[in-house]
This record gives C-alpha cells, sequence and structure tokens, in this order.
C-alpha cells in the first residue's frame, strides 16, 4: 500500500463554458476504517481560485497553511490579487523545493483568471508530488480514485458546458468513479465558479 | 539427430502433439460419467480431491509468493480479502447476514457478491477470504452432507458437517487456502453455528463475525444481542450490525443480504442497500422503525449543533 | 517559527519522516514522467528538435498535450525526457542563468555554455536529478547538438534521439540522416523519427512538436502533426439538470450590488 493511499481521497476539475467546476470527496480514513466524513480537501485561496489537496492527511493541512501563508506574502508585495497562472507556479515550485523530501499531495487547482482585455477565462491544472505543471483543456484528476476518475470523465466530459450542466457532469463524474473505490466517499463536495458567482453543494452521495 | 531436438524441445510441433497426448492420458484417468454425475468433483470415489501442484521444489512458497500481498504488494493473484460477515444464534433460529462487496486493492470489483452459499435446504456457509476456495469447499460439503444422508437415513448435524469441512481443510494447512467460514443450520440440537477456517480452527458459538469489517459488526451485535429476541428485531440487528460495517469499512459495503434459518430450513428475508439504509432505512420491513440508521440523518434537528438543513431549492443558471 | 526568508535551493526538512515512511515497506508514490521520444539532427543551416506530447504518471496518460520542448534561449532550445518537473526545473534554471550571462557579457550567449551549466548541475546531484536532455541551438560559433545524460555526461553528435523512444527514432535517423539536408527534408525526417517513437514505443504519444533553429531566426512548430485526434463524439452523455441529489447549497456572489438610501433631508449639512 502506498502512503498516498494511507488517508485516501480524490479530486477532480472540469472546464466549462466561461466556468470551471472542482470536486472532491469528504472522507478522511486511516487506511480501511473511516474517520470522518466532512474533511474538506478543497480550499478557497481567493475569491476566484479554489485548490484541492488529495493525498496524506498531515500534509494536506500542512500545504494547506504554508499556501495561505505564501499568497498573503504576495497580496501584501504586489498590492494584488494573485492569479490563477500565478498560483499554479507558486504551488509548483513550492512542491519542486522539496523534490528530495516530497510533500505526498498531488495539488489540482481551478479558478477563473482575467484577461489583458477585462475578459474572464477558466484556468485548470494539476501537478504531480514533485511539482510537475499538467495544464489540461478539458479535465484534471488526482486521488486514489484518479485512474477511475480519468475513465469516467473521458467519457463523460463535453466542451462548453454552462455552469449548471457542468455541475451535473462532474458530479456524476465523482460520484460514478467513487462507487469504484474503496479509499474515496463517504460524501460529496462541488464548487462551481463563475464569473460573478460560487456555487457550493454537498451531494447525497454513498456512504460505503 | 533431429528426432532427437524434436522429441525434447519445447517448442516444436511434435512437443505440441505430446504436450495434446499427456493431457489425453491425464484425462482419462477419469472416466465420462464422473464428469457429468459428480458435477466436476470427479475424484470423489477417492476421498480427498486432489489438485495439481506448481513444478517447484516449495510449493508452498511459491503460492505463498504469488497470492499473499502482504508478502508482495505487486503479486499478480489478488485474492479477495475485506469482507463482513455474521451470523448468530438466538431461541428463533438463526441469522446470517453478510455485504456484497469484492475488492481488489483499493478497486471495488463488484458491488453485488453473493457471500451466503446455499449449501442445502438447511444449511448455509458464508464467504470470507478466498472466494473460490469457499464455493468450492463448500459445494463440495454439500455433496458429502448428501452421501451422509444417503448412507445414514438422516440429516447430518450442523456439528459434523462443519467437523467434515474443518478437517478438510486442515489437510492442505499451509498451501495457501484462504477461508473464514461459518457453517450455519438447524439439526435435532435445534439451531447452530459453527466458525471454520483455513488454519483449521473450529469453533461452536453463538454469535460469530468474520472479516474487515467483523470488529464494527461486533459493537452493534454485541450491544443489541440477546437469546430471547424476536425473529423481528433478530433480523433488524442482523441488517444494523452488517450496515454498521459497510459504513465503516473500506473493503465493506455496497448491500446486505440476509437470511434466516428456521425449523423447516433457511429463508432469504432480502436485499438491503447500505447507502438506502443510511439515509431512508431498510423500508418497511418487520423490526426495523423505517428511518435512517445514519448518524447525521438521527441527530438531525436535535439540537443546534445539528441544524435542520434548508430546503434546497434548484438554481436557475446564470 | 516559519521564517520568512527561505534559502535557495532544495529543502530537505521532510526527509526524515519520508526515510522513516521508506523504511517501514512502504514504496515512494511515482512522479510524472516523460516515457518520451525526444530527437535533434543537424541540416544545412542549422537544427531541427523534435519531440512527443505524452506524460506519463505509472502506465497512465497524465497530459496527452505537453510540451517537452524547452526555452533556453531564443536560438538554443532544450527537449527533456525523464523525470517531467526535473525537465522542466533544471531547463528554467539554466534558462534564467543564461539571460543573466548574457546581460552581464552583453553577448548571444553560446549553446557549449549551456550545455556545461546543464552537466555540472546534473554532475553535482549524482544522477538524482532524473533529466535527459538534447540540446540544440546555432550561436556565433555555428550549430551545435548536444545530449545530456541525468549523471552529467554529455555527447555532441549530428543526429541524437533520447527517452523510451530512442531505439525508434534512431533506427529512422541511421537509415535516412544525410549531411548537408535542406529544411523541409531535416524536417520530414524529425517528423519521421518522432512518429516511429508515438507509433512503436508505448511510452510516446499523441502529437509531434518541432523547432527548427537557424542563425537568424527560431520556429517553433507546436503541434505540427497531429496523427491520433480523437473523433468528435456523434452524440452526447449530457445529464439532465436535477439528475444529481444534493443535501445542502451556499452561494458566494462575487458582485456584491448596494443601494444607498438617503434618509429625508439627509443631504444638507447640519450648521446649527
Amino acid at each position: 500500500m502506498s502512503i498516498m493511499d494511507q488517508n485516501g481521497g480524490s479530486v477532480i476539475a472540469m472546464v466549462g463554458k466561461d466556468c470551471v467546476a472542482i470536486a472532491s470527496d469528504l472522507r478522511l480514513g486511516n487506511e480501511a476504517l473511516a474517520v470522518s466524513s466532512n474533511f474538506q480537501k478543497i480550499f478557497p485561496i481567493t475569491d476566484r481560485i479554489y485548490l484541492g489537496l488529495p493525498g496524506l492527511a498531515t500534509d494536506v493541512t500542512t500545504l494547506k497553511e504554508r499556501f495561505r501563508f505564501r499568497v498573503n506574502m504576495y497580496t501584501i508585495k504586489e498590492e494584488r490579487e494573485i492569479e490563477p497562472e500565478t498560483f499554479a507556479h507558486l504551488v509548483s515550485s513550492t512542491l519542486y523545493e522539496h523534490r528530495f523530501g516530497p510533500y505526498y499531495v498531488e495539488p489540482v487547482m481551478a479558478g477563473i483568471s482575467k484577461t489583458p482585455s477585462g475578459g474572464f477565462k477558466p484556468f485548470i491544472a494539476a501537478t504531480d508530488l514533485i511539482g510537475c505543471l499538467n495544464y489540461a483543456k478539458d479535465f484534471v484528476v488526482a486521488g486514489t480514485a484518479s485512474s477511475k476518475l480519468y475513465g469516467v470523465a473521458e467519457g463523460l466530459w463535453e466542451p462548453d458546458l454552462e455552469p449548471e450542466d457542468l455541475f451535473e457532469t462532474i458530479s456524476q463524474t465523482i460520484m460514478n468513479a467513487l462507487d469504484r473505490d474503496a479509499y474515496s466517499g463517504w460524501g460529496c463536495i462541488v464548487h462551481v465558479l463563475t464569473k460573478d458567482k460560487v456555487i457550493t453543494r454537498t451531494l447525497k452521495a454513498r456512504m460505503d | 539427430m533431429n528426432t532427437l531436438v524434436q522429441r525434447f524441445s519445447t517448442t516444436s510441433a511434435q512437443s505440441e502433439i505430446n504436450k495434446a497426448k499427456a493431457l489425453a492420458a491425464d484425462d482419462q484417468d477419469f472416466d465420462d460419467f464422473a464428469w457429468g454425475s459428480e458435477a466436476g468433483f470427479g475424484t470423489i470415489a477417492k476421498g480427498v480431491p486432489t489438485f495439481s501442484l506448481p513444478a517447484v521444489p516449495d510449493p508452498r512458497a511459491f503460492l505463498r509468493l504469488h497470492t499473499d500481498d502482504h508478502a508482495d504488494p505487486n503479486c499478480r493473484i489478488k485474492i479477495q480479502h475485506g469482507t463482513t460477515t455474521l451470523a448468530f444464534r438466538f431461541k428463533g433460529g438463526v441469522i446470517v447476514a453478510v455485504d456484497s462487496r469484492a475488492t481488489a486493492g483499493s478497486y471495488i470489483a463488484s458491488g453485488t457478491v453473493k457471500k451466503v452459499i446455499e449449501i442445502n435446504p438447511y444449511l448455509l456457509g458464508t464467504m470470507a477470504g478466498g472466494a473460490a476456495d469457499c464455493q468450492f469447499w463448500e459445494t463440495y460439503l454439500g455433496m458429502h452432507c448428501r452421501l451422509h444422508e444417503l448412507r445414514n437415513r438422516e440429516r447430518i448435524s450442523v456439528s459434523a458437517a462443519s467437523k467434515y469441512l474443518s478437517n478438510l481443510v486442515y489437510n492442505y494447512k499451509g498451501m495457501g487456502l484462504s477461508m473464514g467460514t461459518m457453517i450455519c443450520g438447524w439439526d435435532k440440537t435445534g439451531p447452530s453455528v459453527f466458525y471454520v477456517d483455513s488454519d483449521g480452527t473450529r469453533l461452536k458459538g453463538n454469535l460469530f463475525s468474520v472479516g474487515s469489517g467483523s470488529t464494527h459488526a461486533y459493537g452493534v451485535l454485541d450491544q443489541g444481542y440477546h437469546w430471547d429476541l424476536s425473529d423481528e428485531d433478530a433480523q433488524e440487528l442482523g441488517r444494523r450490525s452488517i450496515y454498521a460495517a459497510g459504513h465503516r469499512d473500506a473493503y465493506s459495503g455496497n448491500t446486505c443480504n440476509l437470511y434466516h434459518i428456521k425449523e423447516d430450513g433457511w429463508h432469504f428475508i432480502g436485499n438491503y442497500d447500505i447507502s438506502k439504509m443510511h439515509y431512508e432505512g431498510p423500508g418497511n420491513v418487520p423490526g426495523s422503525e423505517n428511518v435512517g440508521y445514519g448518524y447525521d440523518v438521527r441527530v438531525v434537528g436535535r439540537s443546534s449543533a445539528n441544524p435542520p438543513p434548508s430546503a434546497p431549492t434548484p438554481v436557475v443558471a446564470a | 517559527m516559519t521564517s520568512v526568508f527561505s534559502p535557495p535551493g532544495f529543502n530537505f526538512s521532510n526527509q526524515s519522516r519520508n526515510d522513516f515512511i521508506a523504511e517501514k515497506g512502504i514504496p515512494m508514490p511515482k512522479a510524472t514522467s516523460t516515457g518520451t521520444t525526444i530527437v535533434g539532427c543537424l541540416f544545412a543551416d542549422g537544427i531541427v528538435l523534435g519531440a512527443d506530447t505524452r506524460a506519463t504518471e505509472g502506465d497512465i496518460v497524465a497530459d496527452k498535450n505537453c510540451e517537452k520542448i524547452h526555452y533556453i534561449t531564443e536560438s538554443i532550445r532544450c527537449c527533456g525526457a525523464g523525470t517531467a518537473a526535473d525537465t522542466e526545473f533544471t531547463t528554467a534554471l539554466i534558462s534564467s542563468n543564461m539571460e543573466l550571462h548574457a546581460l552581464s557579457t552583453g553577448r548571444k550567449p553560446r549553446v557549449v555554455t549551456a550545455m556545461t551549466m546543464l552537466k555540472q548541475m546534473l554532475f553535482r546531484h549524482h544522477g538524482n536529478i532524473g533529466a535527459a536532455l538534447v540540446l540544440g541551438g546555432v550561436d556565433a560559433t555555428g550549430p551545435h547538438l548536444f545530449t545530456v545524460a541525468p549523471h552529467g555526461s554529455t555527447d555532441k553528435l549530428p543526429y541524437v534521439t533520447m527517452g523510451s523512444g530512442s531505439l525508434a527514432a534512431m533506427a529512422v535517423f541511421e537509415s535516412s540522416w544525410k549531411p548537408n539536408m535542406s529544411r523541409d527534408d531535416a524536417l520530414q525526417l524529425v517528423k519521421d523519427a518522432i512518429s516511429a517513437g508515438i507509433f512503436n514505443d508505448l511510452g510516446s504519444g499523441s502529437n509531434v512538436d518541432a523547432c527548427i533553429i537557424t542563425a537568424s531566426h527560431t520556429e517553433m512548430l507546436r503541434n505540427v502533426e497531429m496523427p491520433n485526434q480523437r473523433v468528435e463524439k456523434e452524440r452526447q452523455y449530457r445529464f439532465a439538470r436535477g439528475t444529481t441529489a444534493w443535501k445542502s447549497e451556499e452561494i458566494r456572489k462575487l458582485v456584491v450590488s448596494e443601494e444607498v438610501i438617503l434618509l429625508a433631508g439627509g443631504d444638507e449639512m447640519d450648521t446649527t
């Protein structure tokens, strides 16, 4: 058993039409024993960036605080909110700094970035545990159910989904993938980010 | 020279023919009727079935290396390990309840596994450990129970049946068999439950639970168990125990299969979805209050820390 | 207390914990690697580099269209194979140092300079940085093509291949490369070499990227060939709205609308 499976948990992010969605399960386990059904793995970084951290729970908590610290320092120095692309590089370089003693997490980011012309552009990215960035135009996945999520998402995702349709697609993707993973589950949470609001919903998911 | 090469070559056409001949010769050891009349257990006349062993110096070490994922996490043969099964004896008979999940590592291979093996109309066996081992040996046990009936003109006792199984598996001790089972039934002595495993252990008792979720099931079972339980309450206890294990244990879940053994043999009570039991309860069944078993379902609205959810209203897309 | 200032370089604070985990026999999780086919060849006017676009995580394709030709300077580029994060950060660091070097010397930097920086960095880390590189470019001394192995050894050859698809690609080069090829012929040869990797090596796949570097101009040809396009779905798997049951909802509005209501007669300043 890998150390990444110790606590379980999975995250997925998807791109829609002028919107993005990010979803995770809510389980915290100790190997096979489920301990909590309300363990948040997705954290708001700014109003328009959400970060998912599946992996070893101790590192999830540590890195959440570390990123909060580094984003605050950025905001103070630059006197502006961090952009998703910049934040992705902040995550990447923080993890690569620990190349030879890594944190056991695989971050997934979703955000809406501002274009120079004042428009909004959806952004998603993921990195591996040592910070190799992976930008995608469709979806990114990570966690114990990642192989299952890849399969379902390849089948269900389609371009230019409206926020409400994207909610259905990401919810069905994560719930069906989780039904085939022993270490993820115990509830689901979905965030849909649009240019002027964030919709957060907890799903009625399987509890076994 | 050429013929010599051909005879000892392992890849030539001649060697393929030799292999086929050898296989055919093996087959002729069994009469054709053996396959038809003894349902594949062709060696019954000779006593215990025999198996071909891997052609290596130490077959036990070989098997362990390739089947035990503690010895080698990347072993090719994955044996189903996680499960929750329970059986208990009470005044109204025996309750047998199991989950239905099969896992291979973190992958949930199936959610609809039948883990109760119906040996005959008054004997049930449960399945934990290797699915194939349990299925094969308990079916084999069924044949011998029938032979016992024909020879002795009476049904085999649960005690004798379970002892037959435990002696059988003891012959293969250390060779990689993996089973933890409960043989349950009703005989002259009334309801009885025996625990038998592949180490050769055989125990008589009122109440057993086997599998990775057994500790969770015991928690509910011990707390609610009583000899004088009514039929309905006993069935509810079985369901509730499997729910608890399915909820907490990663390797157990999906659905619960419930059986009740009475004097006239076993009865299948029902199949219950564990998530449905969490949110809504097992449905309108005797013994159940028909409310969700889930903690958050039971405590909702009971304190300010658990306020009732605001009624969800569909939102029109922006 | 966490220091605001952290020293440059790698941080080993998790090492002892991770060694403890490793000692218990728990395997190290796998990082993204580029199974990869990367190539480079010399032609009449300069260098052509080529790469596939598949990134893998074990037996899973993590990225179907990643970029493996990294920028070093305007006329020097570097293809990376091996641990993806290592190729990414190593080339970025050397690119940064090359820019500083160019500014401090006031000259266009040479390919050997980049090669030396890369090999010294990789040698220093004893092969722990898993980057296998193909470095190519044109400088004042003409076109140059190098390979840099993870331990820091280098080769200078007219045509080179690296990564898990290197054998397939080298077979193409060995049979068809000629000195002083035209630009079009060289590009076609690189496309063929990468395609050989894409179709015959399981670690390589998807599209062909190429980069043509001459003394006067560098042309990055992203996805110059896309032989593995997925056909569009003929129908869709869209779910009707309301399919997914949910328990609770919270909507955070980012646009705050405020309304100012003036109290009656509140406009004037109180001068009593």
